[in-house]
């Protein structure tokens, strides 16, 4: 009985956990007369098609105006490269924070946690007019230096790196391996696992990366596919199955991917919970 | 001689440490610590990004700021929008927890149904849920009209439109903490429960005296984080609302983009981000003297 009662409740939780995102898929696929003349009565066809159609998707994908596949290919160059870099970047600096000593180290560290409690909406204004500074507005370069330090990744990695045994870079060190062989040969195989966590939260972070793209980009063909979600529904106010369309195609893509890996992601939340 | 040989390496590997951490160190320099150090000082100054005129004014910016009725409403907004999900969130993020910790068949599917609307990236989950609160044609109204709710018009009464965000921003975050407090549940150990049932407390004397008192910790970290997040609110707000209907959900963020760029006075949006960052470096204090006091099993 009691079974009975939790399954329930949670399957009452997920529908509406799932509902809206359900609805918007199968929104996508009605003509715009249908999406609203059965919106106001609870029965079968408020959430599914009566005549499934894909117009909405062609319309989306060739439309001049507002060309989606360019702003989701826009946002998967700009978010796989983030990515790269901040995986480069940050784990050779924690790798270093974690096993190798030199001067000031134990300084530095404290310098870059302290710019933790930092947020990245206090620094909106102050690196708009930084990037503005260096001419680098309208250009992707503007969206992706910035983006390429990731303290919050110092610490988790060098967390992790500590638990790689240095007896074993010693030895590679005293058969003359140079550190960066080591980090290559020995590190990074060791820290695969930890790599892909950091990697997906970066790539889904600025995936989802709305106020710095709207203040960084104005030219629309390099827009961001967030900010032009956000101006496509406020254009095209009314045409609500196309922005239903437009809205799936942002979304199919990144659940994929999330999906396949939640387990690496789900790990990062826990981590930086536990952790505190 | 062999002393001496350990010594080049250490030399040099300090040489290669230092190498390591420098790209990541100049960014933190170039992106971090110059603009911040640059910003402070614009935040004394009444800075035209247009014009580019300068002209240093002390504490004007602050003075006035606490008088910017603008200003002291997006606070307020803010604190309302905290004030509420602080404790609902927290108490639904435990309670999903509590549901998907047993290891059922079908527990790994719920779990990720709740996780699912956390990956939803913010510009679509606002522009769903607009049309979902829709006055004649969202699929709320519809619901709550099956059951004989009145319809209500969420995102165009200034007074319950911050409500509306609300209810979007813990459907999106919910599950993010349930995840954090199921990690939380996972770390008390089993045996407690076992000597506790030897004993004859019930399940609910067992959640009580066991669960809540071992999740404090992990319950005051997901409180700060909230907290946080609730001052940082910002993304929703420009999707679902604009700020409007009549400035009614404007947070702290959402004034300072408007004052630095549709106004471009950099000067006074740089001293209300300073403002914000006092906010979050309380909290964090707070934080760390929090969580520096740990609760032992």
């Amino acid at each position: 009985m009691l079974r009975i009662i939790h399954f329930l409740a949670m399957t009452i939780i997920a529908v509406l956990c799932l509902l809206p995102i359900v609805w918007m898929v199968l929104g996508s696929m009605r003509s715009y007369q249908e999406l609203f003349q059965y919106a106001t009565q609870v029965n079968l066809h408020l959430l599914i098609p009566v005549k499934w159609t894909f117009q909405n998707y062609i319309d989306v994908i060739f439309d001049d105006q507002n060309p989606f596949l360019r702003y989701v290919f826009n946002t998967l160059f700009v978010a796989s490269t983030v990515t790269f870099l901040v995986l480069l970047i940050n784990s050779l600096a924690a790798f270093a924070f974690a096993k190798l000593s030199f001067r000031g180290s134990s300084v530095i560290f404290v310098l870059f946690m302290s710019a933790l409690i930092i947020p990245g909406e206090v620094m909106l204004v102050p690196n708009y007019m930084l990037v503005n500074n260096l001419g680098w507005l309208n250009s992707f370069k503007g969206l992706i230096i910035p983006s390429t330090l990731s303290v919050f990744g110092i610490f988790m990695m060098k967390q992790f790196f500590e638990e790689i045994p240095t007896e074993i870079l010693e030895s590679a060190r005293l058969d003359g391996a140079s550190w960066l062989q080591i980090y290559r040969a020995i590190v990074l195989p060791a820290s695969v696992p930890a790599m892909i966590t950091f990697g997906i939260i970066t790539f889904l972070g600025n995936w989802d990366a709305y106020l710095w793209p709207l203040v960084v980009i104005n030219d629309d063909r390099m827009q961001m596919i967030q900010v032009a979600i956000a101006n496509f529904t406020s254009m095209a106010g009314t045409e609500w199955t196309k922005v239903l369309a437009a809205n799936t195609i942002a979304t199919v893509p990144i659940l994929v991917l999330f999906l396949v890996l939640q387990r690496y992601y789900v790990q990062g939340i826990t981590m930086s919970g536990v952790k505190g | 001689m062999i002393a001496g040989k350990q010594y080049s390496l250490r030399r040099s590997d300090g040489i290669t440490g230092f190498l390591f951490v420098l790209p990541a160190f100049i960014l933190l320099l170039v992106f971090v610590f110059i603009p911040m150090a640059k910003a402070f000082y614009y935040s004394f100054n009444d800075y035209m990004l247009v014009s580019g005129s300068k002209t240093f004014v002390g504490l004007k910016n602050y003075a006035d700021l606490l008088q910017d009725t603008k200003f002291l409403n997006s606070i307020k907004h803010t604190f309302y929008f905290a004030v509420i999900v602080i404790p609902v969130q927290t108490a639904i993020a435990l309670g999903l927890a509590l549901l998907v910790k047993p290891q059922f068949k079908y527990t790994g599917f719920f779990r990720t149904a709740f996780f699912v609307p956390v990956v939803i990236s913010t510009a679509v989950a606002g522009t769903v849920f607009k049309l979902i609160y829709n006055r004649d044609f969202g699929l709320l109204n519809v619901l709550i009209g099956a059951v004989g709710i009145p319809k209500i018009s969420l995102l165009s009464n200034a007074d319950i439109a911050m409500n509306g965000v609300i209810i979007l921003g813990i459907w999106k975050a919910a599950g993010f903490f349930m995840i954090v407090y199921l990690a939380g549940l996972n770390n008390i150990p089993q045996d407690l429960y076992e000597s506790a049932r030897v004993d004859g407390a019930s399940k609910l004397q067992q959640f009580f005296y066991i669960t809540l008192p071992l999740l404090k910790r992990t319950t005051a970290f997901i409180i700060i984080m909230t907290t946080i997040d609730a001052i940082k609110l910002s993304g929703i707000v420009f999707v679902l609302t604009s700020g409007g209907p009549n400035s009614s959900t404007e947070t702290i963020v959402y004034f300072i983009y408007k004052t630095a760029f549709d106004q471009m006075q950099m000067g006074y949006a740089s001293a209300a981000a300073f403002i914000l960052f006092f906010m979050i470096l309380i909290i964090s204090v707070i934080q760390m003297l929090f969580l520096r006091s740990k609760v032992n099993y």
